[in-house]
């Protein structure tokens, strides 16, 4: 009984909780930490939990664009960090089917001193390529990124437009099958982020699936086929891009004009 | 529901091992080449100073202690043929430690960003120390010659051999180091004292005899003055590491169990602390 191609679940979020215990900073020196062994000892047994996710449950099938919003603070970005695997979950269980590409903040692990095309082999083998396929798409990844001549300069010598460029242009570039975008995008100039929006609307079209995590509410509407809205670490509202978006106003608008009253959305 | 989770990841199904394998080891080759280069980036004499830092040491040391302690090795070999064949390996040790404790700690930005296997990060400042390492043996071989010593067929058994066990003893003492250096910082400045005094306490600049005559058997208790030991006798006398390797055997299987246990435990909490 296997689900068709297109509809398979790619991303499964079981009742996710994500709990950040908030380490008191004398955690780090072992000076104060010897000297003052039992007030530390008992600083850290108590140290303060913050749940950024509370059994949260999500599935995302594939191909699917799915826009995350909500205020600061909702949770957004822990929710795309758990799936990509850089914070492990505190309860629940996480399936996750194909190659994770997060584009969480572009061109990290670029290293200054060493060149842009260097830096671009690294960063691809990072996100998953194999050396060979990383040589392979070198010339793609160049070609996108605008770089020209500069891509054989250390990456000190880049401006930080130039650096945005080339790591988005690997990112997109490593055969995502599942690509996390937090953000990122509002970097670079206008032409630039057409030119990303371009190449991700080509992506989707790949049957790539797509979670994007971002304030810019006009984006969730033009290019998710979903919209979440998450609050304090719970899912507030799921569905049609326009009418979450609505809904996210709305409560928003709630929230900071207090004289507004309960409405029937 | 139960304090459990679980997080499952399927990248192309049926050959995750063999290609997460591949892909782990073109990682730690990568950022090999990237940490090689990067060390004497913008020097006039780039790699050369592999073999010129350790031989310029040698001579510090030859000079204060031949020549102004006048230390007897009771070796027949000059004290420079003497002192580098135990200090070759110990740089590969010592700036192998020193030079990954900070290897997650300073690459926060990497670790918070991006997932891939972390510990290719302290293993790559191993191995791009054991290709000093490798570079300065020729130097070694040069010398000996230059002495009227031939190295023999045994090296070909007794070098790759002692390599693996030392490689094998830093993979686990560089999780272990780099592991905690995240929650407390302050040990890669005391790993930094430490090493020094680890120095003085192997038998380097001095022969194990003289050390064994003071201390006795204490000695075992420093699973590098066996290891040490061993180097010397393959490069000076073309002898084979016997029974006697023993405490730096016990010290790697300790080191990468200590190692590998510490790292997975501490893994999980690296993002709450970098």
């Amino acid at each position: 009984m296997r689900p068709s191609y297109s509809d398979q679940e790619v991303i499964i979020l079981e009742n996710v909780s994500k709990r950040y215990l908030l380490y008191p900073q004398r955690m780090v020196e072992l000076k104060r930490a010897l000297l003052h062994l039992p007030t530390f000892l008992k600083a850290t047994r108590s140290r303060q939990p913050f749940w950024a996710l509370r059994d949260l449950s999500l599935t995302i099938r594939r191909g699917e664009s799915v826009g995350i919003i909500g205020p600061n603070g909702a949770g957004k970005s822990t929710l795309l960090r758990i799936v990509s695997g850089l914070a492990p979950l505190t309860k629940g269980r996480l399936t996750v089917r194909g190659r994770v590409s997060p584009l969480l903040e572009l061109g990290a692990g670029f290293h200054p001193q060493i060149s842009g095309r260097e830096n671009a082999i690294l960063n691809a083998v990072l996100l998953g390529l194999s050396r060979k396929e990383a040589q392979e798409k070198l010339p793609d990844i160049v070609e996108f990124s605008e770089l020209g001549g500069f891509i054989g300069q250390p990456m000190r010598t880049y401006s930080s437009g130039m650096y945005v460029r080339l790591g988005f242009a690997v990112a997109v570039h490593v055969k995502p099958e599942i690509l996390l975008v937090d953000e990122v995008l509002a970097v670079g100039d206008a032409e630039f982020q057409r030119k990303c929006f371009a190449h991700i609307e080509k992506l989707r079209q790949d049957k790539v699936t797509i979670v994007l995590v971002t304030h810019d509410l006009d984006n969730v509407k033009r290019f998710c086929e979903r919209a979440v809205l998450l609050n304090q670490g719970v899912i507030a509202a799921e569905g049609k891009p326009q009418e979450v978006v609505d809904e996210y106003l709305a409560s928003h608008f709630e929230f900071s004009a207090a004289t507004a009253s309960r409405g029937d959305f | 529901m139960a304090a459990a989770s679980s997080a499952s990841y399927a990248d192309s199904p049926g050959r995750l091992n063999l290609r997460g394998l591949a892909r782990t080891w073109e990682l730690l080759l990568l950022l090999t080449a990237r940490d090689v280069k990067l060390r004497y980036e913008g020097t006039v004499l780039g790699l050369l100073w592999t073999l010129a830092k350790p031989l310029l040491q040698a001579l510090v040391f030859t000079f204060a202690l031949s020549t102004v302690l006048r230390i007897k090795v009771g070796y027949d070999v000059p004290y420079v043929l003497f002192l580098l064949a135990a200090l070759f390996p110990w740089t590969w040790f010592q700036s192998s430690i020193q030079s990954s404790a900070a290897s997650f700690s300073n690459n926060a930005a990497l670790l918070k960003k991006v997932y891939f296997p972390r510990f290719v990060l302290p293993l790559s400042a191993v191995t791009s120390q054991l290709l000093h390492f490798a570079l300065s043996i020729p130097i070694l071989v040069l010398l000996l010659v230059i002495a009227g010593y031939y190295p023999g067929p045994e090296w070909l058994l007794g070098v790759p051999l002692l390599t693996a066990i030392q490689l094998l003893m830093l993979a686990g003492a560089v999780l272990l180091v780099a592991s905690f250096n995240v929650f407390v910082r302050d040990l890669e400045h005391l790993v930094e004292v430490l090493m020094t005094l680890w120095l003085y306490l192997t038998p380097i600049l001095y022969p194990l005899s003289m050390l064994r005559e003071r201390v006795g058997p204490v000695i075992y208790l420093n699973p590098m003055a066996s290891l040490i030991q061993a180097w010397r006798d393959l490069f000076l006398y073309d002898q084979l590491p016997g029974i006697d390797i023993w405490p730096a055997l016990v010290f790697t299987a300790i080191a990468l169990v200590a190692g590998s246990i510490t790292f997975k435990t501490l893994e999980g909490h690296f993002e709450a602390v970098l």
